[in-house]
Protein backbone atom coordinates (compact mmCIF):
# COMPACT_ATOMS: atom_id res chain seq x y z
CA UNK A 1 0.00 0.00 0.00
CA UNK A 2 1.21 3.81 -1.00
CA UNK A 3 0.73 6.51 1.47
CA UNK A 4 -1.82 8.09 -0.38
CA UNK A 5 -3.89 5.13 -0.65
CA UNK A 6 -2.87 4.55 3.09
CA UNK A 7 -3.87 8.38 4.35
CA UNK A 8 -6.82 8.17 1.85
CA UNK A 9 -8.26 4.75 3.51
CA UNK A 10 -7.36 6.55 6.83
CA UNK A 11 -9.51 9.64 6.18
CA UNK A 12 -12.43 7.49 5.13
CA UNK A 13 -12.33 4.94 7.82
CA UNK A 14 -11.70 8.13 10.35
CA UNK A 15 -14.91 9.55 9.06
CA UNK A 16 -17.05 6.68 9.17
CA UNK A 17 -15.76 5.83 12.08
CA UNK A 18 -16.96 9.36 13.49
CA UNK A 19 -19.70 9.51 12.05
CA UNK A 20 -21.04 6.26 13.44
CA UNK A 21 -19.67 7.15 17.01
CA UNK A 22 -21.76 10.72 16.75
CA UNK A 23 -25.14 8.90 15.95
CA UNK A 24 -24.48 6.03 18.42
CA UNK A 25 -23.38 8.84 21.06
CA UNK A 26 -26.83 10.85 20.37
CA UNK A 27 -29.20 7.41 21.24
CA UNK A 28 -29.50 5.44 23.66
CA UNK A 29 -26.56 2.88 23.25
CA UNK A 30 -27.95 0.53 25.69
CA UNK A 31 -31.87 0.03 24.62
CA UNK A 32 -31.71 0.41 21.02
CA UNK A 33 -31.37 -3.27 19.55
CA UNK A 34 -30.39 -2.61 15.91
CA UNK A 35 -26.88 -4.36 15.19
CA UNK A 36 -24.20 -4.02 12.45
CA UNK A 37 -22.25 -6.74 13.04
CA UNK A 38 -22.32 -9.32 10.88
CA UNK A 39 -20.75 -11.96 12.40
CA UNK A 40 -22.98 -11.67 15.79
CA UNK A 41 -26.37 -11.44 12.92
CA UNK A 42 -25.03 -14.71 10.97
CA UNK A 43 -23.95 -16.79 13.87
CA UNK A 44 -25.91 -15.41 17.15
CA UNK A 45 -22.93 -15.20 19.22
CA UNK A 46 -20.30 -12.10 20.02
CA UNK A 47 -17.62 -11.45 17.46
CA UNK A 48 -14.11 -10.34 19.02
CA UNK A 49 -14.80 -6.42 18.68
CA UNK A 50 -18.12 -6.67 19.95
CA UNK A 51 -18.89 -3.84 22.41
CA UNK A 52 -15.91 -1.79 20.93
CA UNK A 53 -18.85 0.84 20.60
CA UNK A 54 -20.49 1.15 23.66
CA UNK A 55 -17.01 0.68 25.29
CA UNK A 56 -15.62 3.57 23.28
CA UNK A 57 -19.30 5.49 24.41
CA UNK A 58 -18.53 4.95 28.17
CA UNK A 59 -15.16 6.27 27.77
CA UNK A 60 -16.83 9.38 26.68
CA UNK A 61 -19.00 9.59 29.42
CA UNK A 62 -15.68 9.47 31.80
CA UNK A 63 -16.51 5.47 32.70
CA UNK A 64 -12.98 4.33 31.88
CA UNK A 65 -13.74 0.72 34.32
CA UNK A 66 -16.92 0.25 32.12
CA UNK A 67 -15.21 0.78 29.04
CA UNK A 68 -12.84 -2.13 30.11
CA UNK A 69 -15.15 -4.13 31.46
CA UNK A 70 -16.93 -3.91 28.30
CA UNK A 71 -14.30 -4.42 25.84
CA UNK A 72 -10.68 -3.61 26.45
CA UNK A 73 -10.00 -3.23 23.04
CA UNK A 74 -12.16 -0.28 22.61
CA UNK A 75 -9.79 1.24 24.47
CA UNK A 76 -7.47 1.03 21.86
CA UNK A 77 -9.67 2.03 19.39
CA UNK A 78 -9.81 5.04 21.10
CA UNK A 79 -6.17 5.70 21.15
CA UNK A 80 -6.35 5.68 17.58
CA UNK A 81 -9.05 7.16 17.13
CA UNK A 82 -8.02 10.38 19.06
CA UNK A 83 -4.31 10.36 17.91
CA UNK A 84 -4.30 9.98 14.29
CA UNK A 85 -6.45 12.32 12.90
CA UNK A 86 -3.79 15.10 14.22
CA UNK A 87 -0.84 12.68 13.25
CA UNK A 88 -2.77 12.30 9.59
CA UNK A 89 -3.08 16.54 9.37
CA UNK A 90 0.54 16.92 10.52
CA UNK A 91 1.80 14.86 7.50
CA UNK A 92 -0.80 16.03 4.81
CA UNK A 93 -0.17 19.42 5.80
CA UNK A 94 3.79 19.68 6.04
CA UNK A 95 4.60 16.47 3.20
CA UNK A 96 6.11 14.33 5.53
CA UNK A 97 5.31 10.31 5.77
CA UNK A 98 5.94 9.57 9.60
CA UNK A 99 2.48 7.82 9.92
CA UNK A 100 3.07 5.84 6.83
CA UNK A 101 6.62 4.41 8.25
CA UNK A 102 5.02 4.12 11.50
CA UNK A 103 2.40 1.79 10.06
CA UNK A 104 4.97 0.02 8.05
CA UNK A 105 7.31 -0.79 11.54
CA UNK A 106 4.32 -1.71 12.67
CA UNK A 107 3.32 -4.25 10.42
CA UNK A 108 7.02 -5.52 10.53
CA UNK A 109 6.84 -5.75 14.42
CA UNK A 110 2.93 -7.74 14.50
CA UNK A 111 4.51 -10.30 11.57
CA UNK A 112 6.65 -11.58 14.78
CA UNK A 113 6.18 -14.80 16.02
CA UNK A 114 6.61 -12.97 19.42
CA UNK A 115 4.41 -10.91 18.89
CA UNK A 116 2.00 -12.15 16.80
CA UNK A 117 1.41 -15.50 19.30
CA UNK A 118 0.51 -13.57 22.77
CA UNK A 119 -1.73 -11.03 20.46
CA UNK A 120 -3.70 -13.65 19.21
CA UNK A 121 -4.39 -15.31 22.34
CA UNK A 122 -5.12 -12.41 24.17
CA UNK A 123 -7.52 -11.48 21.53
CA UNK A 124 -9.53 -15.29 21.41
CA UNK A 125 -9.35 -14.58 25.87
CA UNK A 126 -11.18 -11.59 25.61
CA UNK A 127 -13.26 -13.08 22.97
CA UNK A 128 -14.18 -15.93 24.80
CA UNK A 129 -14.79 -13.14 27.57
CA UNK A 130 -17.11 -11.63 25.33
CA UNK A 131 -19.50 -14.72 24.58
CA UNK A 132 -19.38 -15.25 28.50
CA UNK A 133 -20.48 -11.69 29.13
CA UNK A 134 -22.87 -12.13 26.02
CA UNK A 135 -22.47 -8.84 24.84
CA UNK B 1 17.34 -17.19 -17.03
CA UNK B 2 16.69 -19.78 -20.18
CA UNK B 3 13.48 -18.99 -21.62
CA UNK B 4 12.38 -22.67 -20.98
CA UNK B 5 12.81 -22.49 -17.48
CA UNK B 6 11.15 -19.00 -17.12
CA UNK B 7 8.17 -20.21 -19.00
CA UNK B 8 7.67 -23.33 -16.85
CA UNK B 9 7.31 -21.37 -13.32
CA UNK B 10 5.03 -19.02 -15.29
CA UNK B 11 2.90 -21.40 -16.57
CA UNK B 12 2.74 -23.37 -12.64
CA UNK B 13 2.26 -19.94 -11.10
CA UNK B 14 0.40 -17.87 -13.40
CA UNK B 15 -2.18 -17.64 -11.20
CA UNK B 16 -0.66 -16.42 -8.44
CA UNK B 17 -0.45 -12.64 -10.67
CA UNK B 18 -2.34 -10.51 -12.01
CA UNK B 19 -2.96 -11.15 -15.90
CA UNK B 20 -1.57 -8.08 -16.92
CA UNK B 21 1.83 -8.49 -14.85
CA UNK B 22 3.05 -11.58 -16.33
CA UNK B 23 4.65 -10.28 -19.41
CA UNK B 24 6.62 -7.63 -17.39
CA UNK B 25 7.40 -10.59 -14.86
CA UNK B 26 8.45 -12.70 -17.99
CA UNK B 27 10.53 -10.11 -19.42
CA UNK B 28 12.43 -9.60 -16.20
CA UNK B 29 12.99 -12.73 -15.26
CA UNK B 30 14.56 -13.62 -18.99
CA UNK B 31 17.20 -10.62 -18.17
CA UNK B 32 17.84 -11.88 -14.53
CA UNK B 33 20.37 -13.61 -13.41
CA UNK B 34 20.08 -17.49 -13.45
CA UNK B 35 21.46 -16.84 -8.86
CA UNK B 36 17.95 -15.72 -8.81
CA UNK B 37 16.31 -19.15 -9.48
CA UNK B 38 16.47 -20.22 -6.23
CA UNK B 39 15.56 -17.22 -4.49
CA UNK B 40 12.68 -17.19 -6.86
CA UNK B 41 11.95 -20.76 -5.65
CA UNK B 42 11.79 -19.55 -1.94
CA UNK B 43 9.24 -16.56 -2.20
CA UNK B 44 5.72 -17.66 -0.25
CA UNK B 45 3.19 -16.81 -2.57
CA UNK B 46 -0.25 -17.01 -1.14
CA UNK B 47 -2.74 -18.81 -3.08
CA UNK B 48 -5.76 -16.43 -4.05
CA UNK B 49 -8.73 -18.98 -3.97
CA UNK B 50 -7.35 -19.21 -0.39
CA UNK B 51 -7.71 -15.87 0.91
CA UNK B 52 -11.47 -15.88 -1.00
CA UNK B 53 -12.21 -18.74 0.99
CA UNK B 54 -10.69 -17.27 4.10
CA UNK B 55 -12.50 -14.08 3.43
CA UNK B 56 -15.66 -15.86 3.28
CA UNK B 57 -15.76 -17.76 6.07
CA UNK B 58 -13.27 -15.11 8.82
CA UNK B 59 -13.75 -12.52 6.68
CA UNK B 60 -15.58 -10.70 9.50
CA UNK B 61 -12.58 -10.92 11.76
CA UNK B 62 -9.91 -9.57 9.23
CA UNK B 63 -8.04 -13.01 9.24
CA UNK B 64 -7.92 -12.58 5.19
CA UNK B 65 -6.07 -9.43 5.51
CA UNK B 66 -3.49 -11.15 8.17
CA UNK B 67 -2.60 -13.93 6.01
CA UNK B 68 -2.05 -12.22 2.78
CA UNK B 69 0.40 -10.01 5.12
CA UNK B 70 -1.71 -6.54 5.51
CA UNK B 71 -1.42 -6.92 9.08
CA UNK B 72 -2.27 -3.33 9.61
CA UNK B 73 -5.61 -3.56 7.63
CA UNK B 74 -6.28 -7.00 9.38
CA UNK B 75 -6.22 -4.93 12.89
CA UNK B 76 -8.76 -2.53 11.63
CA UNK B 77 -11.04 -4.84 9.91
CA UNK B 78 -10.96 -7.23 13.58
CA UNK B 79 -11.08 -4.35 15.56
CA UNK B 80 -14.45 -3.02 13.38
CA UNK B 81 -16.18 -6.30 13.26
CA UNK B 82 -14.91 -6.49 9.48
CA UNK B 83 -15.75 -2.61 9.02
CA UNK B 84 -19.49 -2.90 10.14
CA UNK B 85 -20.11 -5.54 7.59
CA UNK B 86 -19.40 -3.07 4.61
CA UNK B 87 -16.06 -3.59 4.11
CA UNK B 88 -16.37 -7.50 4.72
CA UNK B 89 -18.53 -7.10 1.62
CA UNK B 90 -15.84 -5.08 -0.51
CA UNK B 91 -13.25 -7.09 0.30
CA UNK B 92 -14.75 -10.48 -0.79
CA UNK B 93 -14.45 -8.83 -4.35
CA UNK B 94 -10.74 -7.10 -3.55
CA UNK B 95 -8.91 -9.67 -1.66
CA UNK B 96 -7.89 -12.31 -4.62
CA UNK B 97 -6.44 -9.02 -6.27
CA UNK B 98 -5.10 -7.89 -3.10
CA UNK B 99 -3.34 -11.44 -3.06
CA UNK B 100 -2.21 -11.04 -6.39
CA UNK B 101 -0.54 -7.89 -5.60
CA UNK B 102 0.94 -9.06 -2.18
CA UNK B 103 2.56 -11.73 -4.54
CA UNK B 104 3.74 -9.32 -7.33
CA UNK B 105 5.36 -7.20 -4.57
CA UNK B 106 6.94 -10.36 -3.11
CA UNK B 107 8.91 -10.98 -6.06
CA UNK B 108 9.73 -7.88 -7.07
CA UNK B 109 12.58 -8.02 -5.07
CA UNK B 110 14.27 -10.76 -6.53
CA UNK B 111 12.97 -8.99 -9.86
Amino acid sequence: MTRNRLYLFLFLALLAGYGYLFYMFNVNIHEHSYNVCLFKNVTGIACPSCGVTRSVVSLLHGHLKEAVLLNPLGLITAVIMAVVPFWLFYDVVLKKDSLYKTYQKTETLLKKKQVAIPLITLVLINWIWNIYKGL
Amino acid sequence: MDSQKVDMYLMTNAKYFQGQHLNYIREKLLAADDSKWGMLQTADLKDPTTSILVSVFAGSLGIDRFIIGDTGLGVGKLVTCGGFGIWYLIDLFLIMDATKAKNMEKIQMFL
